[in-house]
Order: C-alpha cells, then sequence, then structure tokens
C-alpha cells in the first residue's frame, strides 16, 4: 500500500531529523561514516517509522520485527533512528566519538534496541538469517530487514548467508542492498565489479527488486511485495547517492569517512536548513 | 589398561539427543557432516530441530549466534579445524562479543586426522579461542566427561567451544563424578610433580602415571578438563604441593594449556613448568599412533620426559 501524501511528507520530515542527527553527532566527533548513513537515511526511516513493530516499549517481545546492520560502519542512521524512537536520550547523540561513550563506531548491543554487534563486513546477513529462521522455528510471523552496503557484497560469506536462506526458504527475511556505487577505494564497479547484481542474486534463489533508494514509495511497495512473495527471500537493490542530503559531499568517494571541518559543518546545517524549509512550504502547501 | 573404551563421537552424538530430550530448545547444525559428526541419532528423534547448511563454516556460525538470539541453544559440530580457524571471526564477533548461546563442537580433533595431514589437523584451536573473552572451551578426556560436559553446556549459557577425538577413548570415570566446568579433577594424589593433561591425552597421562610411579616417581594427576575458564586455584595448590608441573595436550606448545598454566604459575606461583605438546612444525602424516609419536607423544617418551624433568 503506496503512503498517502501526508504520511509521506511525515517520512520526509523525519527521514531528514535522521540526517539532522548524524549531523549532531558528526559536529560532536568530527569524524565518522557518513556517507553510507546519509544514503541509507530513507530505508532506515521508512522500515523504523512505517513497517516495524519495533519500539522501546516492545524490544524484549519476541515477536517484534528484527533490524540487523550489517554494513555496521553506517551507525549514525542506526543511532539517529533509535534517539527519535526514544530508545536513547538525544543528548547521548553529542557524546559521539568520547572515550567509553555509549556509541561505538560500530553498533554493538549494549545499545538499547541494537540486534547484533556488526562491523566487519560479510557478518549480518548470516546473523539475519539466522534470526528469521529461529523466528520461524518459533512459529512468530516476524520479520528480519537486513542493510548492507554495495562495497561489503565482495565478502564471501554474504554468498554464503544468500545461498543459505534461500535453501532454507527465509522469506521473512528481507536485505536492502544500499546501492551508493562508491566504497571506500572508489566506484564499487572499479574495485571490485559485482553486477549485474540482480541476476546474481535472483541465480542464488531471492526474489530481487530495484528501486531508487530515496524514494519512500518505492521503499514501502518493495517491502509489500517482499511480504507478498512465499518461499524465498528478498533483495531490494536500492540505488541511493553517498552522502545524499550534502551538497558539498553527495557522491563522492572522500566522504566515506569524513573527517569534517568547521566550515563543512557550517554548510551542511545550511544544506539541512534549506531541506527543511522546503519540507515546511511544502506542509503548507498541502493544508 | 583393561578398561573399556567408547568412540568419543557417538557417546557425543547420544549426549545431544538427551539435552535435546531434556530441553526443547535444543538444535543440532551440521555443514554436510551429520553423519560423520554423530547427529544422526538427534535428526531422527527431531528431525524439525536438524539444520544442514552445507560446507559453508562461516556462514553457519553466523546463522547459529541469530537462531540463538531467538531463544535456541545451538551445537553446532564439525571437523574442528573447519569450526574454529575457518570461521574465527565468526567466533570472535557474533558468539563472543554477542555473547551468544552458541555451543561450538570440533570433532576428530587434534591430528585424529592423522593420514590426512596438517590441513584436517587442529592443534591450534585452544591458542585461537583463548583470546576470545568470556569464550569458555573444553576438552573432556572420557567418554563419561564427554557426556557430562555436553550436557552442561546445554544447561549453562554462554559461547562455548567442546573439542572431542576420535579414536576410541576408555573410560576412566563412573558415571557419579562430579563434572563442573571450569573445576579441574584431581585423579590421583602424588608429592614430585603434578602431571596436567587434557583431552585425548588425559588416559596417556593415567598410564604415564602408573609407569612413573613404578619407577619411583609419585605423581599428583589433574584432568584439566576445561581450558578456559582455567582452575587456577587448583594450580595454585597443585605448585604449592610438587613445585614442579608438566601439562600434556594433544596442541601446539605454542598458545595451548602449557603456556596458559606456565603464564599463570610465573605471574603468582613460580615454579618449572614443561609443556608436553606439538612442537612449533608441521605434523606429517600416518597412522595415528605412530603420528602422536613423532610429535613426542607416546606414551614412552612422555614417561621419559616427565622423570627427567621430575628429577
Ligand atoms: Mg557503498
Amino acid at each position: 500500500m503506496s503512503l498517502t501524501s501526508a504520511e509521506e511528507l511525515k517520512l520526509k520530515k523525519k527521514a531528514l531529523d535522521l540526517r539532522t542527527n548524524v549531523l549532531r553527532m558528526m559536529k560532536a566527533s568530527r569524524a565518522g561514516h557518513v556517507g553510507g548513513a546519509m544514503s541509507s537515511a530513507e530505508i532506515l526511516t521508512v522500515l523504523y517509522f512505517h513497517i516495524m513493530n519495533v519500539s522501546p516499549e516492545n524490544f524484549k517481545d519476541n515477536n517484534r520485527d528484527r533490524f540487523v546492520l550489517s554494513a555496521g560502519h553506517k551507525c549514525l542512521i542506526l543511532y539517529a533512528a533509535l534517539a527519535e524512537l526514544g530508545f536513547i536520550d538525544y543528548s547521548v547523540l553529542d557524546t559521539y566519538g568520547s572515550m567509553g561513550c555509549l556509541l561505538p563506531g560500530h553498533p554493538n548491543m549494549k545499545i538499547p534496541g541494537v540486534e547484533a554487534n556488526t562491523g566487519a563486513l560479510g557478518h549480518g546477513l548470516s546473523i539475519s538469517g539466522g534470526m528469521a529462521q529461529g523466528l520461524k522455528l518459533n512459529g512468530s510471523d516476524a520479520r528480519v530487514f537486513t542493510v548492507m552496503g554495495d562495497g561489503e557484497l565482495a565478502e564471501g560469506s554474504n554468498w554464503e548467508a544468500f545461498a543459505a536462506a534461500a535453501h532454507h526458504r527465509l522469506d521473512n527475511l528481507l536485505a536492502f542492498i544500499d546501492w551508493n556505487g562508491l566504497q571506500i577505494g572508489g566506484k564499487t564497479a572499479d574495485v571490485m565489479n559485482y553486477s549485474p547484481l540482480t541476476e546474481k542474486l535472483e541465480a542464488f534463489g531471492w526474489s530481487v527488486i530495484n528501486i531508487d533508494g530515496h524514494d519512500l514509495n518505492a521503499i514501502v511497495d518493495a517491502v509489500t511485495t517482499a511480504s507478498e512473495t512465499k518461499g524465498k527471500p528478498t533483495a531490494v537493490i536500492a540505488k541511493t547517492i553517498k552522502s545524499k542530503g550534502l551538497s558539498f559531499a553527495e557522491g563522492k568517494a572522500g566522504y566515506h569517512y569524513w573527517k569534517a571541518s568547521d566550515e563543512e559543518i557550517a554548510e551542511a546545517e545550511a544544506n539541512l536548513e534549506q531541506q527543511r524549509t522546503e519540507l515546511t512550504a511544502m506542509e503548507g502547501g498541502a493544508e | 589398561m583393561n578398561k573399556e573404551a567408547l568412540n568419543p563421537r557417538i557417546v557425543f552424538g547420544d549426549a545431544l539427543l538427551e539435552a535435546g530430550q531434556k530441553n526443547d530448545r535444543v538444535l543440532a547444525i551440521s555443514t554436510d557432516s551429520s553423519g560423520g559428526s554423530q547427529l544422526t541419532a538427534f535428526k531422527n528423534a527431531f528431525p524439525e530441530r536438524h539444520i544442514e547448511y552445507g560446507i559453508m563454516e562461516q556462514g553457519a556460525v553466523g546463522y547459529a549466534a541469530g537462531l540463538a538470539t531467538t531463544g535456541w541453544v545451538p551445537f553446532y559440530a564439525a571437523i574442528a579445524p573447519f569450526v574454529t580457524g575457518r570461521p574465527f571471526e565468526m567466533l570472535k564477533d557474533d558468539l563472543g562479543y554477542m555473547k551468544t548461546n552458541v555451543k561450538v563442537v570440533g570433532r576428530c580433533s587434534g591430528v585424529t586426522y592423522s593420514d590426512l595431514g596438517p590441513t584436517h589437523h587442529s592443534i591450534d584451536d585452544f591458542a585461537m579461542l583463548q583470546t576470545i573473552p568470556g569464550m569458555t572451551i573444553l576438552n573432556p578426556g572420557d567418554p563419561v566427561s564427554i557426556k557430562k560436559a555436553v550436557l552442561a553446556a546445554a544447561d549453562t549459557y554462554g559461547p562455548m567451544y567442546i573439542r572431542i577425538g576420535s579414536p576410541s577413548m576408555p573410560v576412566l570415570y563412573d558415571e557419579s563424578i562430579n563434572f563442573e566446568i571450569g573445576k579441574g579433577i584431581e585423579m590421583r594424589e602424588g608429592s614430585d610433580v603434578t602431571l596436567i593433561a587434557t583431552g585425548t591425552m588425559l588416559a596417556y597421562a593415567v598410564e604415564a602415571c602408573e609407569k612413573l610411579e613404578a619407577e619411583g616417581v609419585s605423581v599428583q594427576l589433574i584432568d584439566m578438563h576445561t581450558i578456559k575458564p582455567l582452575d587456577t586455584a587448583l594450580i595454585s595448590r597443585c605448585a604449592s604441593k610438587t613445585g614442579r608441573i608438566v601439562t600434556l595436550e594433544e596442541h601446539y606448545i605454542n598458545g595451548g594449556l602449557g603456556s596458559a598454566v606456565a603464564r599463570y604459575c610465573s605471574e603468582t606461583n613460580p615454579v618449572p613448568v614443561k609443556c608436553l605438546g606439538v612442537k612449533d612444525e608441521w605434523v606429517g602424516n600416518g597412522p595415528y599412533e605412530p603420528l602422536l609419536e613423532s610429535c613426542g607423544l607416546g606414551l614412552d617418551q612422555i614417561v621419559k620426559d616427565i622423570a627427567e624433568f621430575a628429577k
């Protein structure tokens, strides 16, 4: 079911809130994996604020949906979402990068709301597959959502996990691949080319959906299609722009890990303020 | 030795079946070696709780971790090197760091696969797994303690590695033995030297003690079935009592039980420690017993080394 225009506007504002939280952590630490965090903002927004039944209140409930950030370095966007959901206090965001703070540069389960310790690439999909299989064995209809990076696909363990998920018919597993086309060393196609990915994943027994990863409606529709697809897991190849929302950094591999200067922070703040102004104007227009 | 000998893999398979009967959350996980790991009885009894992943030893550890987060207790059994060195980072991150309730069982460990060569030997697993905080390492030395280790593992939360061999093992204990994770067992009182043995070497140690006694050497024998957490209180007591310690294991002397005992003693109760195990070299290939002898782990060599050290 597609979003109403009011729902879409609300989620757009939420995605902007997440990006604003990311910038808040960057202001505190001045260093972080911001590129992949920003490219996956819409995916996490839709999952956490429209799809999944996850909240601080139900986090011990065995029937909650699970979210695993396989590309653990995108953790800034996860922390941003956890703050919006009330798992962590906003003030914790201001401690990012400080000695012993709750939020490391890769997520772990000490942080309320985090389901798996990730960071080393090529682990998250296997863990997610096990969760999906365990939920099925439990008779639960909860789902498992994973966000992977495109550079991460070069880890061979992912292909073990893809094969096993199809073999065990884990149709409660949905993997988003944040296809921003870049990794730390440059263009993913140049570093280690995994195109054509759709055909590879289909050959591995997955249902594959290609979308614009910044299109909220497309993300919602992909999840709907996935939940109607029985007997096989679904991969959503989400074409995105790395560092989306930061005009000076968009599509540049150099901002995979951003060491932010005062000037860049000011520019980033101006970018996000501008986006907020535009959304507020849309809101006015919608009334 | 006129003791009954049993196949440790069959003992493990029967113990896992019993654990599965007692606890309906226990799972058996295989990577194309279900039969070899003796999971067939479990599979027949609980087909829905037996999961096959094919030969993907890295991914299987991650899947096991995910299953554990949903309340299951996976026992993942396969040939030892392929569940330790092969997926080491998954053991570290997905089991250790995540503190998941997964039991990894390395069977046919040590140089069991003697003729298959170093790719199939597992004499480095203690060294690797000891570096993982919170990882329990069990290495039971007879069929009774294998069964007790499996049942204790099923009842105790946390990531664990259980190491078992393959050649038949003499029964050294009766069922009444108190097996407690982290507590070594004093099998024999002695005054000249303490022998701390583990796993497949325990039966050799028992025989060595008898021969040494005949030669006038009084040996205190410890079954150190838990490599981690190490029973340091017992080691301390033995160090004070006998003033000398020999360790015996089917593992490299680098990073094994001996290294752990020697480090502990040097810090707290300095006594000479002699480590018997595989030297820093590639083990060859051949029948099991002669191959052990080539590593200096034949009974006669063990007796000779201990007698010399005890002088
Ligand atoms: Mg990328």
